[in-house]
């Protein structure tokens, strides 16, 4: 296998932040899509319909042909992808208004902060461990050079996911302040009580793994946790998956949490007086930051890359038998599929649990999350302590 | 490429060092609180930065986890409702130059005497380890987690306890504080 020089080192880093960014561009907007659908489905009505060019009307003929049919129609479930690019469009061309007691500089910044914060984190997310695919022989300047299934697997990744993903709170808590504006200004204040109070029961949940895995890189977790656990570390991984996402629902202002925004106490929260692509970046923050908590919750707690969650594939492995071997081996589309579940999971969520009162999510994270939490950090080290 | 990619890498740490200077120079001259509030924040994140470049990655992430992500949103939170709209409490924060250089001057010769120490005094040939035996077959560069709880929980285990209660104690401090007002 060839070393590759520096610069092509980098070249390669290059593509590895492209191909995670295509990714996450490719998943936000196929989420809004499906939260309108599914959202839709589960409140018992069809979704968005409405913008749906002539060319998909196939779906359009067979609604109709339902409707005379007198059955509900089901079929429609792509009606409205064309809605997306309205979207977008929308979102690119409005005009931007900047509000005239507003702080410029700050106001600026803050979509930048927290959209940035939601979209580093994936530096340290490791998607398959290895080599993800090397560049044939035929490649211009990369050939036969491999690339490896996260961009910087680096030894404390745990630590910079929770460091940046601390450094988001930035972006909501001055957008509130730049606005110069009472509700976004109350907005704000209540995302950073939420989100400073919400970390450490997530930082604790998180610790378990840590503790029972004895790393902090993210490969190495999610390796040791779905094939090298004992059948005892079951509890403590299903009873810290649970805590990880309440307190992720949290941390990304969704349903039943989302306090910053609650809109019949806040209007729309912090980002009231955004307009524009800068409130388009804070929804994308929104969704990228879903799809982050998504992919640490498979990593550490449904085994990442392999195919059973909660270390089951590491007592099953021994069983396999030899034609089955692919569902033994490490993933990249496993991995995929249960960010895409729980994307999902929060759709989910959010169509059937009623928004906390303010003083209830303080005291869920307070008087509930953080004991359990620790509970669930001693059972842990329990479990290392005898079993490992 | 080649050579221009490598000196920047091996200059990484004096970058990082002009760029945190340059934050805490905005926290500093800045006049509204928030904007010092982000220069500080920018500062910090460059420290990380010099952390990283000298391969000291666990201390870069706790900088970031712990001062970026904590210390400074709750500075920011309270800075937030300071309104320094009207002029007399403008000048509460104007008028204490006197004091202010003071203690600037203070500040300087004390890390003046700390930095002429260690740019130019002889450096121990060892750091030191109270408890050899726990750092055999530690590699440093690749377990910095590893080595920095070897240092805190056997080496200067006590000095650490201690740290620890006087945070406690100016924890509890700031609730009693807090408190009595109310009672």
């Amino acid at each position: 296998m060839p070393i590759p020089t520096l610069t092509q080192s980098i070249v390669i880093t290059l593509i590895q932040c492209l191909l995670v960014v295509i990714f996450v561009f490719v998943v936000v907007p196929l989420t809004v899509f499906a939260e309108r659908k599914v959202l839709g489905y589960l409140q018992q009505r069809l979704g968005s319909t409405r913008v749906a060019s002539g060319h998909v009307g196939i779906t359009g003929w067979m609604n109709r042909g339902m409707w005379k049919w007198g059955r509900v129609p089901v079929l429609s479930y792509w009606r409205g992808i064309p809605g997306l690019v309205a979207d977008v469009l929308k979102l690119i061309l409005k005009e931007d208004i900047l509000p005239a007691k507003a702080d410029k500089f700050v106001f600026f910044i803050a979509p930048a902060l927290s959209m940035v914060a939601a979209v580093v984190v994936f530096a340290a997310v490791s998607f398959v461990p290895g080599v993800f695919f090397t560049f044939p022989k035929w490649f211009p300047y990369l050939g036969g050079l491999p690339v490896s299934g996260g961009i910087a697997d680096i030894n404390v990744g745990l630590l910079w996911i929770l460091g940046v993903a601390s450094v988001g709170v930035y972006g909501i808590v001055l957008a509130g302040w730049a606005s110069n504006s009472k509700y976004p200004l109350l907005g704000g204040l209540r995302s950073a009580a939420q989100m400073v109070s919400y970390e450490v029961p997530l930082a604790l949940s998180l610790l378990a793994p840590v503790v029972l895995s004895a790393s902090l890189n993210f490969g190495e977790m999610s390796a040791r946790m779905a094939t090298g656990m004992p059948a005892l570390a079951l509890i403590p991984q299903i009873l810290g998956f649970l805590l990880y996402l309440t307190c992720g629902f949290a941390e990304t202002n969704r349903l039943p949490f989302d306090m910053p925004e609650a809109e019949n106490e806040l209007v729309a929260g912090f980002h009231t007086e955004y307009s524009g692509m800068k409130f388009g970046f804070f929804y994308l923050a929104e969704y990228i930051n879903m799809t982050v908590v998504a992919a640490l919750a498979s990593g550490f707690f449904l085994g990442g890359p392999w195919l059973l969650p909660f270390g089951l594939q590491g007592l099953l492995n021994p069983h396999l038998p030899a034609f089955l071997s692919w569902f033994g081996e490490p993933h990249a589309i496993f991995f995929v599929v249960k960010i895409i579940f729980i994307l999902f999971t929060y759709i989910w969520v959010r169509g059937t649990i009623p928004r906390y009162r303010y003083d209830q999510v303080m005291s869920v994270a307070w008087k509930y999350l953080i004991p359990v939490a620790l509970v669930n950090l001693l059972l842990a080290a329990v479990v290392r302590c005898f079993a490992v | 490429m080649e050579h221009f990619i490598e000196t920047i890498g091996r200059n990484m740490f004096a970058i990082f060092g002009v760029m945190a200077l340059g934050g805490a120079a905005f926290m500093v001259g800045s006049r509204s609180a928030v904007h010092s509030v982000l220069g500080f924040l920018f500062a910090m994140l460059c420290v990380a930065g010099c952390f990283l470049s000298l391969e000291a990655e666990f201390l870069g992430m706790a900088q970031i986890l712990v001062y970026a992500g904590g210390i400074v949103v709750l500075f920011l939170f309270v800075v937030m409702l300071v309104e320094m709209s009207k002029k007399k409490e403008k000048a509460v924060f104007q008028l204490q130059s006197r004091h202010a250089i003071a203690v600037a001057l203070l500040g300087a010769a004390a890390f003046l005497g700390v930095f002429r120490k260690v740019l130019f005094g002889a450096a121990s040939p060892d750091a030191l380890v109270l408890r050899p035996e726990l750092a055999a077959g530690l590699d440093v560069a690749k377990q910095n987690a590893q080595a920095v709880s070897r240092g805190l929980y056997a080496d200067y285990l006590l000095p650490f306890e201690i740290l620890s209660v006087i945070l406690l104690v100016a924890l509890v401090g700031a609730v009693v504080l807090a408190k009595t007002e109310r009672v």
